[in-house]
């Protein structure tokens, strides 16, 4: 039943069979479903200049501290964000032909993504999840498959963002290193939020907590160091949200997450204003289009602020937050796939609107399969579309002085400092390790669906306007004989390794760590030296106390202990 | 919801497989079916398939439940059908996820008897649940009768 039909036969059919469900789709029609934000802000019928705040925060234009307004003065005039693509299935040859093809689209940025098994640094032929190798991103287990994933790439020209965490980084300095290039030529990104991770669905499995700070925290400081171009995305908000979090709590949580890695940075001696100006916050812009928009800007103040108040940023860049976008993967609804162009659409405007450094705009399909090519091309073309025919572009935080933005600006933060602070006196560590963290998130997506059965908030073809007619779309099939070859290929060269030198470099690894020395030196020269992901994580893990294989398949062939 | 406390749903093992980190749903859903006053016996995320159909040995579940976001479900199904039959756990098999219609055949024919994708809701998960756990329910309260109540719980 559309909403169309409903108008012709609400009256005759509300007596009938299914009557009540009838009735209450002629009711969404016409009234408004929800006066609440979707992150559970109340607001008014209309705002008025009584409801903004006399600070100065809004006084200044873009580009000036606290930056409420936009990290650069002449925001998308001096430089437009960066369109990305997100790229990554099969082998690394089948991910580095669609880099090309993004490329020739026009994306002014590539996002790869690595498939499950890399993203939990678990070699492709582990018998548990060889399933999933190659099929929801790109399998690299070794130096040598990063190798052909970046074949002909420059990686002091071209900017490749890395949708991951584990072992991406040491991965890529170790390329760009073995090619005999200056690491501070190195240009990308990647998001080295360990302890996003463990709240995130992967929990301690992966990376056990006393992990995640180390590991955190020496990505941060090793690469402030060495690669200074490379751009870190800590936190990774977006995860958050996706768990279950309000636009308040993504500034909350991610704030917890940033400040109990730069105080540990800080007391081993590295300043905030050595970290903070390559440090960008990867978040989300879901479907509450107001709701974002006021995050964005709040978040900015509040990051300002923190770099400032709280760690003595001198450099106004410390103090500037550049933001990282990907629109909401779980807004996007299943049913009626098409409707999905109009979420993406409407999100990517609402982070420009809100002032992102780059987003990465959903394709409509992403609910049902891995993105296919024509999905993907209009992903980038609605990005092109705003920013050249909508005038997105054009001028700098367009709703800034909006009774209504400048009101919701300040309810969001409000809203983040009190949740940040209930965080920060039980410790992040401690609001993760007793499970009160996730157990917030579970209320949080509970209710949530409550709210979606009881009808008290609405998704069109999901529990309102639905049709029961609806073909099923076509898929991205996985490129199962080239995911086949590409393991085939691994066996057989992990076989030929120089074992000695792979055992060398793993017991450095493993002594580094042991020391409390910083691990990324080592893991990059293990990866040169053809160590796979398995045994650099697994080396890892003992080196921090724990098992290692995660899944206690494997045993460490090094003869290396956890004890 | 008073008249649905008064059905008779079988215990539910909820679960989650391996390298899946998508554990929102999983996690709602099981708070969820408590409303509904159906018990939920939370297996755990990240399991082995030996690992998770041991648990729901040991929980004498009615009922199992996995929760996908890998795109490899049908693979992961047939791994769980198998190591199943091996530890001899006759109980239905439940999944939610992004299951794309195409793959219902398949999952139906490997012995998946309920498939809960997207814009599924919480009453149709109750009603299967009934129906498909009705026969043991009513075993074990004969059972728990026989022997003055001891084996509840």
């Amino acid at each position: 039943m559309t909403a169309k039909d409903i108008e012709g036969e609400a009256s005759a059919s509300a007596s009938g069979n299914g009557g009540d469900d009838m009735l209450h789709e002629k009711l969404t029609t016409i009234a408004l479903s929800r006066t609440k934000t979707w992150g559970n802000i109340e607001t008014k019928n209309h705002y008025t200049p009584e409801d903004v705040s006399d600070s100065d925060d809004i006084k200044g234009g873009p580009g000036e501290y606290p930056f409420t307004r936009g990290a650069f003065p002449q925001m998308y005039r001096s430089r437009m964000w960066s369109m990305r693509e997100i790229v990554g299935y099969g082998a690394p040859e089948d991910t580095r032909r669609g880099l090309g093809v993004a490329i020739e689209n026009g994306a002014s940025g590539l996002n790869v993504v690595d498939d499950v098994p890399t993203k939990w640094a678990v070699d492709p032929d582990h018998p548990m999840f060889r399933n999933d190798v190659g099929i929801e991103g790109v399998s690299i287990p070794t130096l040598r498959d990063c190798e052909r994933l970046m074949e002909g790439i420059d990686l002091s020209k071209i900017d490749l963002a890395w949708h991951s965490i584990s072992l991406v980084y040491p991965l890529t300095v170790a390329v760009h290193k073995k090619r005999g290039q200056l690491l501070d030529s190195l240009l990308g990104s990647h998001m080295p939020d360990y302890f996003h991770q463990v709240i995130s669905g992967w929990g301690s499995k992966l990376v056990p907590s006393n992990m995640a700070l180390r590991m955190s925290a020496g990505c941060l400081e090793y690469s402030a160091a060495n690669t200074p171009l490379w751009a870190l995305g800590l936190p990774q908000a977006y995860d958050v949200r996706e768990r279950g979090v309000s636009p308040a709590g993504e500034i909350a949580v991610g704030m917890a997450i940033v400040n109990t890695c730069l105080d540990d940075i800080a007391r081993r001696g590295t300043s905030v204003d050595q970290i903070a100006p390559r440090m960008a916050w990867v978040s989300t812009s879901d479907v509450d289009f107001f709701e974002e928009v006021a995050k964005f800007r709040a978040l900015r103040r509040i990051w300002a602020r923190t770099m400032k108040e709280r760690f003595g940023a001198t450099n106004e860049r410390s103090m500037r937050l550049r933001i990282a976008c990907h629109t909401a993967g779980k807004s996007l609804v299943y049913q009626q796939p098409l409707n999905n162009i109009t979420r993406a659409a409407l999100q990517t405007f609402a982070a420009i609107c809100g002032g992102v450094q780059s987003v990465e705009t959903c394709t409509y399909d992403e609910p049902i399969c891995i993105p296919t090519k024509e999905a993907k091309e209009l992903a980038l073309r609605t990005q092109q579309i705003l920013a050249h025919e909508i005038g997105a572009a054009r001028v700098a935080d367009p709703l800034g002085g909006s009774y209504y933005v400048e009101a919701l600006t300040d309810a969001v933060e409000k809203e983040a400092l009190a949740l940040l602070a209930e965080i920060e006196k039980r410790g992040l560590v401690e609001a993760i390790e007793s499970g009160w963290l996730e157990g917030e998130m579970d209320k949080f997506n509970v209710q949530y669906d409550r709210e979606l059965h009881d009808k008290e908030r609405l998704v069109v073809g999901l529990n309102a306007f639905t049709n029961p007619d609806e073909k099923p779309f076509a898929r991205f099939e996985p490129m199962k004989a080239s995911i086949q070859n590409h393991v085939e290929r691994f066996v057989q060269f992990r076989g030929q390794r120089d074992m000695a030198t792979v055992t060398s470099a793993m017991q450095h690894l493993h002594r580094v760590t042991r020391e409390g020395g910083n691990p990324y030196p080592a893991m990059i020269d293990a990866f040169i030296a053809d160590a796979t992901i398995s045994e650099v994580w697994g080396t890892l893990r003992q080196g921090f106390g724990h098992a290692y294989d995660a899944f206690d398949v494997y045993t460490s062939p090094f003869g290396l202990s956890e004890n | 919801m008073s008249v649905l406390l008064n059905r008779k749903l079988g215990r539910v093992g909820l679960g989650m497989l391996g390298l899946d980190v998508h554990t929102k749903g999983i996690r709602t859903l099981s708070t969820r079916l408590g409303d509904y006053g159906c018990e939920v016996a939370f297996l755990g995320e990240h399991l082995t398939v030996r690992e998770l159909v041991r648990q729901a040995r040991e929980r004498d579940v009615d009922l199992i439940g996995i929760s996908f976001s890998s795109g490899a479900y049908v693979d992961h199904c047939r791994d769980v059908v198998a190591e199943m039959r091996a530890q001899r756990m006759d109980v239905p098999l439940m999944i939610g996820g992004l299951v794309h219609q195409d793959d219902h055949d398949a999952l139906k024919a490997l012995g998946v008897e309920g498939i809960f994708g997207s814009g599924s809701t919480i009453d149709d998960i109750i009603a299967f649940i009934e129906k498909v756990t009705l026969d043991r329910v009513l075993r074990r309260a004969e059972t728990t009768k026989e022997d003055g109540g001891r084996a509840a719980g």
